[in-house]
């Protein structure tokens, strides 16, 4: 077995945690570059029963990514374009990645339309001249860690905040190789395997089948990364979309590229309350077809205040005029024709003036250098935040980030509001409010400026959570679960479902080989 | 005060690509941008017609997809925009761009104030503004980076340095050049944008200017590109992996193929 790191030296430090705070332990690390060196892998931990951590880039921040003993097999090194195809029948390019591939790269190599080639087939090579010879390309899947792995994104189903329009990951993969726990392997393309009335019996490369039975749990009605995606008569391939890596190991993964919008502009506006920011969002997301937005992000009062007391205090974040004191929905618009931006900027001029804004106080992007600045300051938020932690957090080792990723359905966006406010007013805690609005979909930040509000927080997290789920809301909609929010999941969706969930993974993975402790708990198979 | 903001289109990026074919630059496809200096340049002219009223006029020379700038400019709070556009002006350099941006600079009449940033990211030469200010014999300032209005004809401004900045008084008419840290330029709002969607543009070509035509273009330029490239990409490197240990004793390995390190005695992987 080449590579492998023992734990004694320092060299495995880096890879026991991931971007949430735990940090775990292993025995040693693997770092495959290609898929018959994952097998290979593989095959050493099934042969001395060694559970694995499967890791991409470890940008995750529930813990999926950290392991609690036994082998990590990281897959950073497993980072290349395979080749590329044309799509007749839906017009557009497909690329295939390896799962260490990060999302930058991608982009990246859209871009500048250079990938390395080295190795690809001719049909692929072909696929690639067309690519280059005209039009502009890029990946449609939206996240904001942009340095995530491709393969994390299909693990969790990344999303972001253009997830509005274009969908999260899973609306973006068009085919995965995924290697299973006793070395066989499938190749999944959309549309071609798919579950009957919730029995599924899945072909694999071999000739051989696993047959199942899918949980019979059904999702809420809202942007969900909680547990396994499942539909009784769901495509097979979306089964491993989302699954945080307890289900098989994905070695390839064929994503749908799309044109370049033409025009992509961005509009900051600004309200005195929420009430009024809600009546503008409400508006906009009753726009459907060509005039849906991209995306629809809010901010309330004290994430602004927080950017406006850096900028006078520190001088930081260069490049964007003085924030107001007041609550922001921030809007962006994807249109093929100046004619179509016009009618869209003239529509939501009406909206917005509508719900008490002043269309002379926007801000708006209509160059991608101004889309960027945009976007600093929506980064600017959470960044701001983990500052502030990080500050009192010397004082006070026992302070922590305290945020929610909990989304309600679209009925429930005005009381969910409510229910955030009126408790952090009520005691009187420092909390801040942003996010994805348009999927209802809002994080909630506690700033705790003692371990008493750091407790008050956990119990006020709990609360919500139970409410949350009663109106029928998910406890996590774009981070997962992972191994720290195993408990949400079952206060979620109930012992029985979780039960069928863990009958899932040993169909396809009886030993439990796979990041046992994603999602629910995994003790020797029960 | 009546001011004039001279602006440049730019391309977005400094990547360059080659046609694999030809060898040479592709110029098709490359987005456009405002030079950023000059965005500088635009705000502190609409915040000095705030504060001190007047008008503000946007110049350009270039082709027509400048025109776009140009209506951003109006959206922003500019009162007229001028785009000098004609094949007879390509292939100017920094001499005759300035020539014929100062024929029209003449034209618009009553100017109190010009303003440029202090270079284009593309030529990175600086030239132009004070060579405007030369064909137009009014005093200029480079390198600004705050302004103040002393009197109905002064200005007080800071001039970068290298070492700090000073100070200086001067008359009207003046051109300054300003540099990033003048100002935070404001974003188009919605309303602005709107209310520029149908306002005109003024196309100005070499026969709508007094310009003599051996002065103008190609012709009226003292330099030239004779070609351009880019840099040879050099070769990417050996990558090499594993652990601290393993590495080191490649390197070590791959030094001693190449002689550039000797075996030590003792030394068991020699």
């Amino acid at each position: 077995m080449r590579l492998q790191v023992q734990t004694h030296t320092d060299e495995i430090q880096p890879y026991l945690a991931d971007e949430s705070s735990a940090v775990g332990r292993a025995e040693g690390i693997i770092f495959p570059q290609n898929e018959e060196e994952i097998r290979e892998a593989l095959q050493f931990c099934r042969q001395h029963g060694v559970p694995i951590t499967v890791q991409g880039a470890r940008t995750g921040i529930t813990g999926g990514a950290v392991p609690s003993g036994g082998q990590v097999i990281n897959l950073s090194r497993c980072s290349r374009a395979l080749g590329m195809a044309w799509d007749e029948t839906h017009q557009r390019f497909l690329l295939t990645v390896q799962p260490g591939m990060l999302f930058s790269q991608v982009q990246k190599g859209l871009a500048e339309k250079e990938f390395n080639t080295e190795g690809w087939s001719a049909e692929s090579l072909r696929a690639y001249r067309r690519f280059c010879a005209g039009g502009r390309w890029y990946f449609p899947a939206d996240i904001t860690e942009t340095s995530a792995s491709i393969g994390g994104m299909v693990s969790t189903n990344a999303s972001g905040a253009k997830s509005y329009l274009y969908g999260p990951m899973r609306s973006h993969v068009a085919g995965l190789r995924v290697l299973l726990a006793d070395g066989r392997s499938v190749s999944l393309q959309r549309g071609e395997q798919f579950a009957h009335d919730g029995a599924f019996s899945l072909s694999l490369e071999d000739g051989s089948f696993i047959k199942g039975r899918l949980p019979s749990y059904r999702m809420p009605r809202v942007k969900n990364a909680s547990g396994y995606y499942i539909t009784p008569d769901m495509d097979l391939l979306d089964l491993f979309i989302g699954a945080e890596g307890t289900l098989g190991i994905v070695t390839e993964i064929t994503i749908a590229l799309a044109p370049v919008p033409a025009l992509s502009w961005g509009i900051l506006t600004f309200f005195e309350d929420s009430a009024h920011a809600l009546l503008y969002v409400q508006a906009l997301k009753r726009l459907e077809g060509k005039q849906k937005p991209a995306a629809i992000e809010y901010f309330d009062r004290a994430c602004l205040e927080m950017i406006r007391r850096e900028q006078i205090e520190t001088h930081a974040h260069q490049g964007l005029p003085l924030l107001p004191p007041a609550e922001a929905v921030y809007t962006e618009f994807h249109h093929a024709s100046q004619t179509d931006m016009d009618q869209c900027m003239r529509l939501t001029a009406g909206l917005l003036q509508s719900a008490g804004a002043d269309p002379g106080e926007t801000w708006m992007a209509v160059t991608p250098q101004d889309l960027d600045k945009l976007i600093g300051f929506r980064h600017a938020v959470p960044e701001s935040i983990n500052r502030v932690i990080a500050e009192r957090k010397r004082d006070n080792p026992a302070i922590t980030k305290l945020g929610t990723d909990m989304a309600v359905p679209d009925e429930k966006l005005e009381w969910v509001l409510g229910l955030y406010s009126g408790s952090i007013s009520a005691l009187g805690l420092e909390g801040l409010k942003f996010g994805h609005i348009g999927d209802n979909h809002l994080h909630v930040n506690i700033l705790p400026r003692s371990t008493q509000e750091y407790d008050q927080g956990k119990a006020l997290f709990l609360d919500w959570a139970r409410q949350i789920i009663a109106a029928g809301g998910t406890v996590s909609a774009e981070h997962g679960i992972g191994k720290l929010k195993t408990a949400q999941l079952l206060a979620m969706y109930g012992e029985d479902a979780v039960a069928e969930m863990r009958a899932l993974k040993r169909c396809l993975d009886p030993l439990g080989l796979l990041n046992p402790g994603n999602m629910f708990a995994w003790e020797g198979g029960a | 005060m009546e001011i004039v903001v001279c602006v440049k289109q730019v391309p977005a990026s400094t990547r360059v690509r080659l046609n694999p074919a030809t060898n040479t630059i592709v110029r098709e496809g490359i987005d456009m941008m405002l030079n950023p200096f000059d965005a500088y340049a635009l705000e502190e002219a609409l915040r000095l017609k705030e504060s001190a009223g007047g008008h503000v006029t946007v110049l350009s020379m270039g082709i027509h997809s400048a025109a776009v700038l140009l209506r951003q400019a109006l959206a922003l709070g500019a009162d007229r925009a001028v785009l000098l556009s004609d094949k007879r002006f390509a292939g100017a350099d920094t001499l005759a761009t300035a020539y014929t941006l100062a024929a029209a600079v003449r034209k618009l009449g009553a100017c109190d104030l010009l303003l440029c940033g202090r270079q284009a990211v593309d030529g990175d030469t600086a030239q132009v503004g004070p060579s405007l200010a030369q064909k137009l014999g009014v005093p200029h300032l480079s390198a600004v980076r705050r302004v103040c209005v002393a009197s109905a004809r002064e200005l007080l401004c800071e001039k970068m340095t290298d070492e700090g900045y000073l100070e200086i008084r001067l008359s009207l008419p003046a051109l300054l050049t300003v540099v990033k840290e003048i100002n935070i330029p404001r974003f188009l709002s919605l309303k602005g944008y709107l209310q520029a969607r149908g306002a005109e543009l003024e196309i100005w070509g070499a026969d709508d200017l007094d310009v003599d035509p051996a002065r103008i273009g190609l012709d009226g330029s003292a330099t030239w590109v004779v070609s351009t490239a880019a840099a040879e990409r050099r070769k990417a490197g050996k990558e090499i992996h594993g652990t601290s240990d393993e590495a080191a004793a490649a390197i070590l390995g791959t030094l001693r193929q190449k002689g550039l390190s000797k075996p030590e005695a003792g030394d068991a992987r020699g």
